[in-house]
């Protein structure tokens, strides 16, 4: 009995009671709401707001091209956004973990800064590096690159600056604390046995923090899927997202179960897009050995 | 199987100077070991033969190349880390296989080369374990078979066994020298236990804290015949003495203050050896004989007290208080379940040596 209480760690030995108060959250404010949004979607009411039936007439009026080009270019912009992160992160991270050393609390500072301030505040400071007298375009005429100022306020250039400058420290702070885990030294043997950086990147590194690579890419993914203030604010009303769809039929008048219904068709192809990514990420990171957890 | 020379290498770390220019010839084909105390640079020096570090100045010849500004993994040269560095998400198959996977080897020709190394260490029932669930002697082999699979030009061990108990440590000394006997890599263990060092070792180097390079040499002549007083405490154990030489020219002699005169035995004169000039001298605790009988035929003879006795079961350690306060350690095996003569605490004890064991050291 004795031995068993020592290889058990503590926890497990924690009642569930404990995590009740977290549970009653959720639902109250996260499954119910979830399920109200669900239900609303196929619910037909006639015009004197009597109940009807069942329908799935709002979720088919989804399903037409000019809507499903809505997803798409949600899709694209988030899988753009988190590809481009995960490319600025990765290095940024490898270096905060191995090269930073006793700076590293500092440079890990510089990247929660930015949380303190106000979202707005960093938008209107993007305004005034982008815009045409702005910033960016001075320095680019100075150094020679550009005759004519550029526009670049209201472009896609313009939101995923803006959706990169957001999401990156959720991409960087769980791949830092998974490469922190890692031993260096693992690296070093890599190195040792023959392997070049690239191949020691891909067959030691990648698979060693392959769970901080997934959780820092679902956590920028999936809610730059759905972002809809960024690209309303760094791209005028000029393209339509997810995100934008949503709030024009939910803020509209009498459109919220139209609202509802884009929300379950746009989350669940969130859901499948998310599922197939997973797929592809684990084929992508070699690993051989299933049964042992995340030794990183 | 090739030679490695480094010349004038130096490495320093803030300005602290970790090695400080070592010049070292490591003979091809021979079971190397590098021998010093805990933090005296000797892991640094094998990481910068590996490739790991790099020297602030100096070179690295492996055979007649000049290796120094090779990148690690272009370097002939494996290593086999204190700690394993076995790859967590591969198992034992894959770990192995690892560098030959990187040569784009034919699958059959990979498949091949490992299983036959896991045979020969005894691991062919652990091909497809994860290496967690391995044993500790067992992470040590497949960390060998990682290294050697790939025939190296040489293999560097850094405290391979540190991290295993005596008896298994034991028995993994005896497989690596046979191991080198077979393959003839060149080896270059590194460790700061001497019994490790003197049981594997053809050549033995002894670092000093410095990180500088004592004494090179077979085990047998660094322990019989210690040049310093460093190497001499360092590997084994040894009293030693210090003194004023006398009769440099006829019969050489030690006086030792409050003592008296020790003869010596000088086999080949040196240049600082003057009449009256300081020396030391170290005398192994085995090479005293000690009895409460007078005996004939020793050359040295001093008297002492028993001020304590330490039994260690094959030998028994007597510390002397000699009459000017100095106390000598003394070795005697227990040959006997029943010995002629009792020695015991406060008694009053001979010790005698020949002066051919004193050893005369040069710092």
């Amino acid at each position: 009995m004795k031995m068993k209480l020592f290889r058990n760690p503590p926890h497990s030995e924690l009642p569930f009671s404990i995590g009740v108060p977290a549970l009653i959250w959720q639902v109250l404010f996260f499954y119910l709401p979830l399920a109200i949004l669900v239900v609303t979607s196929v619910l037909k009411f006639n015009e004197f707001e009597a109940f009807e039936g069942i329908t799935f007439e709002k979720i088919t009026f989804f399903l037409r091209p000019l809507y499903l080009k809505v997803i798409l270019s949600s899709f694209i912009l988030a899988l753009s956004n988190t590809i481009l992160c995960l490319f600025i992160a990765y290095p940024l991270a490898y270096f905060l973990a191995f090269t930073a050393k006793r700076f590293k609390i500092f440079f890990l500072f510089l990247l929660i800064v930015p949380f303190w301030t106000n979202f707005l505040l960093h938008v209107y400071a993007w305004f005034l590096v982008l815009e045409k007298g702005g910033f960016l375009n001075n320095l680019l005429r100075l150094l020679g690159i550009i005759t004519e100022p550029i526009n670049m306020l209201n472009s896609h250039f313009s939101i995923m600056i803006m959706m990169i400058y957001y999401y990156l420290p959720f991409m960087v702070m769980p791949l830092y604390s998974s490469l922190e885990k890692m031993d260096f030294r693992l690296v070093e043997a890599s190195l040792d046995l023959g392997a070049s950086w690239s191949q020691t990147l891909r067959r030691v590194i990648l698979p060693l923090t392959k769970r901080g690579f997934k959780t820092g890419f679902f956590l920028v993914y999936i809610p730059s899927f759905g972002e809809f203030a960024i690209p309303e604010l760094m791209g005028g009303d000029r393209w339509m997202f997810v995100g934008t769809v949503i709030s024009n039929y939910i803020l509209g008048d009498e459109t919220g179960s139209l609202g509802a219904a884009f929300t379950v068709v746009a989350s669940l192809f969130l859901l499948a897009s998310a599922i197939g990514l997973y797929w592809v990420i684990d084929r992508l990171i070699p690993w051989r050995i299933h049964d042992v957890k995340d030794a990183a | 199987m090739r030679s490695i020379k480094l010349e004038k290498l130096k490495k320093t770390i803030n300005e602290t100077a970790i090695i400080p220019e070592v010049n070292l010839s490591i003979p091809a084909g021979k079971f190397f070991a590098l021998l010093g105390p805990s933090g005296c640079g000797k892991t640094t020096l094998l990481r910068l033969i590996a490739g790991l570090d790099k020297a602030n100045s100096g070179k690295i010849f492996l055979g007649d190349q000049d290796i120094t500004e090779w990148p690690i993994h272009k370097r002939p040269i494996n290593i086999v880390f204190q700690n394993y560095a076995l790859f967590p998400h591969l198992d034992v198959f894959d770990n192995v296989a690892y560098s030959l996977k990187l040569k784009k080897l034919h699958k059959q020709v990979i498949e091949q080369k490992v299983l036959k190394i896991l045979e020969a260490f005894h691991l062919e029932n652990h091909i497809y374990k994860s290496t967690s669930q391995l044993s500790g002697g067992q992470q040590q082999r497949v960390a060998l078979a990682r290294a050697i699979v790939n025939e190296p030009d040489v293999l560097l061990l850094d405290e391979p066994l540190a991290a295993l108990d005596f008896k298994l440590r034991e028995r993994m000394l005896i497989e690596l020298i046979e191991l080198q006997d077979k393959l003839k890599t060149t080896f270059v263990y590194v460790t700061h236990d001497q019994f490790e060092a003197l049981t594997v070792a053809d050549q033995l180097a002894i670092m000093n804290h410095r990180g500088e390079i004592e004494q090179i040499g077979t085990p047998k002549e660094i322990y019989e015949f210690p040049l310093t007083s460093f190497v001499a405490k360092f590997v084994g154990t040894t009293n030693i003495l210090s003194g004023k030489l006398k009769n440099l020219d006829s019969e050489p002699e030690i006086e030792i203050p409050n003592l008296g005169l020790l003869k010596i035995y000088i086999p080949q004169k040196k240049e600082w050896m003057r009449e009256n000039c300081d020396m030391m001298i170290s005398l192994r605790p085995e090479k005293i004989f000690i009895s409460k009988k007078k005996v004939k035929n020793f050359s040295n003879m001093v008297q002492g007290t028993v001020q304590s006795i330490v039994y260690h079961g094959r030998s028994t350690q007597y510390n002397i208080l000699l009459k000017n306060q100095i106390r000598l350690q003394v070795f005697e095996q227990n040959e006997e379940h029943f010995p002629q003569e009792i020695i015991d605490y406060d008694h009053e004890v001979n010790l005698y040596w020949q002066k051919e064991n004193v050893v005369i050291l040069e710092k």
